[in-house]
């Protein structure tokens, strides 16, 4: 019996391609504007993406985009899923604890509050809040470690969950990203104002990666570096986040 | 080892958002149902077409759309609707949220039990308290309402506990609020902490076992007292079989 | 007004919209070999309940009862994630060398080279595989009823005809069997079709990520259409397009019952 089951999996392990690595797989949340969403077209644009193409394209790699939800992004990376994740994901000392990150393409990242315009939450020493964060993200960390005390936390899948409940008035204030934010609040046409000071918590956004990958993260790290230094990030970063920065070029 | 009793521990407190679910939702749905039942079974044209499709849609369709229909509903009335009335934060709270659409999907699902089994009560025994000039509310306190019951409860019964297996998902479509986490919510979480599938999931599955039986049991004394006219009592076995 | 026309139109075309469409197919995929597989499964479980040896028996009373005794959502997440890492783990006895497994610093897989990709449609297959082993523990307790239900008068006249117990079971038992099945197995379809609608939760771009993906509020022209939240609208298409769905298929089985049903005593009609 078993030597049956052996000769299976041997079998099945030869037989199935799945097995044999052929192109780098990586995995975008695809709701995340600007930073990775889905096109009209049904397909991944953004930041993200333009940025992971010239990276597979300056390392000559084949790179293929796959969608996965937010929250099981980093568990599906570590089941071998896919080889790479770059989902505006901030590079963290909780993060690095199971998962290994390149060197960073988007430089530290102020985490801001929007609510809506004449809010009167006092936004130094919130008390009483509804404070929607996505779960899973640095914010929802900091929210649960510093607000969840005096304030109601409430953690949303998408970031676009969390925002139709700030614009429906069931959540008094988000707690995101600024480079996610900002566009939101100039479209937004005065329906939702930034409140309070910034908040510094994580590092600069980086792409994950398995800890066993040294290989692939040497790989993206000098593509990352040459991309740095010819202006390509910098550029991709004025092109998507409406020419505001920050920019790595001093 | 160690980690088995943690995990039962942990999920201690999860449990009991699952059984407020079911709770919350089961006697109201209870009542929904009975006045549904009736309602497919008038012969007013109204009643019955609005029974009868409310039934159907509720029955035809998955819960975890009804759960994402029904917050985002919610939530596009919040600004005309809720907030005026004060009942915003209460409203769109996933403990108000997940009972009100769990007990309508429990409502139309008993429904149709009781629907059946109003159809099963014997004529003879309507007809005979027609005869002792019985009113219509007396016929049905009397005669079917303790008949219908006693034929509907086994099925009835596993209802339940499907419906406890159903606050699985609540927490998949609506958001999180603070630490509040059901059973399958935190164990998915702990998974996605260690990975290991093989102890949270089995722990959470063990729980969700444990109060079915529970469930079975508790419906199985009830069922004994309604059928204690009988000289041998029947007794309910666990046997989930009724399809949800 | 025609210009309004043109506009909706061109919107619900845009490939984004496409592609919800093209997203039914998994969820068709998902229904139709979750249901073959839960026939196959309730025909085996069925079979083991019904056996002369103890502990098939065990075997086919314990599946059957555990499996419907846990949330079928919770069976549906780990079956694919145990299946996976179990395919791991053997795959790990034949190829890992001693020093791989030394250097594997990630708690999962045992070695890298074990490691199994799973993609949309190893997902889907693993999806239908969940829904055909929780719903086949339902039509075991289905098929086992039925087999029960054919008249032993039937069987008793097989054998007097001479024919072997497996010509028995075959020829006569099991085809008279669907007859009395069938209402049973139509509810169980009924059932398979709804869960159908959880394969998002195996990261399965399926006809629910999309809804909500396409309702979702949006404020960047860069993104596409700028629009409020509108959600529940495309949850709605989904809800109708289930109920459709039943509809169609209590349709279509009161046809096969009656058409199964001609010739056989009119008792069979449950």
């Amino acid at each position: 019996m078993k030597k049956t089951m052996l000769a299976a999996a041997a079998v099945l392990a030869l037989a199935t391609p799945a097995f044999a690595q052929e192109s780098v797989r990586i995995a975008t949340e695809g709701a995340y504007a600007p930073w990775n969403f889905l096109n009209d077209a049904g397909e991944p644009a953004g930041f993200e993406i333009d940025l992971g193409n010239a990276i597979c394209e300056t390392a000559g790699l084949t790179c293929e985009w796959i969608l996965n939800d937010w929250d099981s992004i980093i568990p599906n990376l570590l089941a071998g899923n896919y080889d790479l994740i770059m989902a505006g994901m901030s590079i963290t000392e909780e993060r690095l604890a199971t998962i290994d990150f390149t060197q960073d393409y988007f430089p530290p990242d102020p985490s801001k509050f929007v609510a809506a315009p004449g809010s009167d939450l006092d936004f130094s020493a919130l008390s009483g809040a509804r404070i929607g964060v996505q779960s899973g993200t640095i914010q929802a960390a900091y929210a649960e470690e510093n607000l969840s005390a005096d304030n109601t936390i409430v953690s949303f899948a998408t970031a676009d969950q969390n925002m139709a409940d700030l614009m429906a008035g069931n959540i008094d204030t988000i707690l995101a990203d600024g480079s996610y934010l900002e566009q939101v609040v100039t479209a937004s046409n005065g329906a939702i104002e930034f409140f309070g000071e910034d908040i510094l918590v994580g590092g600069g956004v980086g792409a994950g990666l398995r800890k066993d990958d040294a290989e692939l993260k040497a790989k993206i790290d000098d593509a990352l570096t040459a991309l740095k230094a010819d202006g390509t990030v910098d550029r991709l970063i004025a092109q998507w986040f409406d020419g505001q920065g920050p920019y790595y070029a001093e | 080892m160690q980690g088995f009793l943690d995990d039962l521990a942990i999920m201690a407190p999860a449990v009991l958002f699952n059984i407020y679910f079911a709770a919350a939702s089961i006697p109201i749905g209870f009542v929904l149902a009975v006045f549904l039942a009736l309602g497919k079974a008038s012969s007013n044209p109204l009643l019955n077409r609005l029974s009868r499709g409310f039934i159907y849609a509720f029955r035809g369709s998955p819960l975890f759309i009804q759960f994402f229909m029904f917050y985002s509903l919610a939530l596009s009335l919040n600004m005309s609707v809720w907030r005026p009335l004060g009942i915003s934060g209460f409203v769109l709270h996933p403990l108000f949220m997940g009972p009100l659409v769990l007990m309508l999907n429990t409502g139309a699902y008993t429904a149709e039990i009781f629907y059946g089994a109003l159809r099963a009560v014997p004529r003879g025994a309507v007809e005979a308290a027609r005869a002792y000039g019985m009113s219509r509310s007396q016929q049905f306190r009397r005669i079917i309402w303790p008949n219908l019951i006693r034929l509907a409860w086994p099925a009835y019964t596993n209802e339940v506990v499907f419906l406890f297996h159903a606050t699985a998902i609540v927490y998949f479509a609506l958001p999180v609020v603070g630490a509040q986490r059901d059973l399958m919510s935190t164990a998915k979480n702990l998974f996605e902490r260690d990975f290991n599938a093989f102890l949270h999931f089995p722990v959470a599955a063990l729980y969700f076992l444990l109060v079915s039986l529970v469930i079975f049991f508790l419906f199985g004394l009830v069922y004994q007292r309604l059928m204690r006219h009988l000289p041998a009592r029947p007794g309910l076995r666990y046997a989930p079989k009724w399809f949800r | 007004m025609l210009d309004d026309i043109a506009f909706w139109v061109g919107y619900l075309t845009n490939g984004k919209h496409l592609t919800w469409y093209a997203s039914f197919q998994f969820t068709i995929f998902a229904a139709l070999m979750g249901g073959a597989l839960a026939v196959v499964f309730g025909l085996t479980g069925a079979t083991l309940k019904n056996s002369r040896f103890l502990p098939f028996r065990l075997v086919g009373s314990f599946y059957s009862a555990i499996v419907r005794g846990v949330p079928d959502v919770l069976f549906f997440l780990f079956f694919p994630l145990a299946f996976e890492q179990a395919v791991e783990w053997i795959v790990a006895t034949q190829v890992c060398s001693p020093e791989a497994i030394a250097a594997q610093t990630a708690p999962w897989p045992p070695c890298r080279e074990a490691n199994w990709f799973l993609g949309t449609f190893e997902y889907l297959i693993l999806a239908s595989v969940s829904l055909g082993l929780v719903y086949g523990a339902f039509a075991t307790n289905v098929i086992h009823g039925a087999m029960r239900s054919v008249p032993a008068g039937q069987l008793e006249a097989a054998r007097a005809y001479g024919m072997s117990a497996r010509q028995v079971l075959w020829h006569i038992h099991i085809r008279q069997m669907w007859v009395y099945a069938l209402p049973g197995l139509s509810n169980v379809w009924m059932l398979i079709i709804k869960a159908t609608s959880l394969l998002s939760l195996l990261q399965i771009a399926d006809i629910v990520l999309w809804a909500d993906r396409l309702g979702a509020p949006n404020f960047l022209p860069a993104v596409g259409l700028v629009h409020d939240d509108w959600r529940w609208r495309y949850y709605l298409v989904l809800f109708v397009f289930y109920i459709l769905v039943t509809w169609l298929s209590e349709r279509a089985f009161g046809a096969i019952m009656r058409r199964a049903g001609r010739g056989i005593l009119s008792e069979a009609h449950g």
